[in-house]
């Protein structure tokens, strides 16, 4: 599981039936940097049963969890990441400044600030 | 699950037996910080994904369901969908199939 913002959404027509009507959202882990500066580098793709919104902090988990958020049963289906919160607020001390920010440009401008 | 171009097809005549038949491609994820990514990993595509194209890749149990061969198999990574289009901060739509995952560049313009 892990902590992550919510960067953007992807559409699929010919994908496993079993993803149909899944909200697929693309998530960026808060913590993870190639270089100083640089955003998380690959995003992980997650099924929405929330309702999560561009710019959303959220809780993401992976396997029998993700499908239990999703479906409230585990089985046979296509995905194993799921947002399973949406994060009102956290408390983590020393945490870089960035991890507050949900506008994308104050994102960057942070970001390119903080040490590595 | 992520989301990675497709950027080549793998062939391999010894392999586990459970394997055979299966079409594997050469998948590089995509990344949001602008820089293609280091690492590539290798799918099945039971989709029929062509090179170019942007796919959602799935793992483990997920991954063997997708391959529809049973849950015995040697494979743990799969091509579950073939994306139409991926829209990303700042409204940027990207798609169909664009040739490159590196639209995320931080902009400073007005949207």
């Amino acid at each position: 599981m892990f902590l992550g913002r919510v960067v953007g959404e992807v559409w699929a027509t010919k994908k496993v039936q079993d993803l149909a009507g899944l909200r697929l959202l693309v998530v960026e882990a808060l913590d993870e940097r190639r270089e100083p500066g640089a955003p998380k580098v690959t995003p992980v793709v997650a099924a929405d049963p929330l309702g999560a919104a561009l710019g959303d902090h959220v809780v993401v988990a992976f396997g029998k969890a993700a499908r239990v958020a999703q479906l409230g049963l585990d089985g046979d289906y296509a995905f194993e990441a799921a947002i399973v919160g949406i994060v009102d607020d956290f408390d983590v001390p020393n945490a870089p400044a960035s991890w507050r920010l949900t506008d994308v440009r104050e994102l960057a401008a942070a970001r390119a600030k903080e040490p590595r | 699950m992520l989301v990675g171009t497709v950027v080549g097809n793998l062939w391999a005549t010894k392999k586990d037996p459970s394997l055979v038949g299966l079409r594997f491609l050469v998948v590089r994820p995509f990344t949001t910080d602008g820089k293609e990514s280091a690492e590539t990993l290798v799918a099945v595509d039971v989709l029929g994904a062509g090179i170019g194209e942007r796919v959602l890749v799935v793992f483990g149990r997920a991954a063997r369901h997708a391959i529809g061969r049973s849950h015995d198999i040697g494979f743990q990574t799969a091509i579950a969908a073939i994306i139409d289009t991926m829209e990303l901060e700042e409204g940027r739509i990207v798609g169909p199939t664009s040739e490159h995952d590196r639209p995320a560049k931080r902009s400073k313009g007005t949207s």
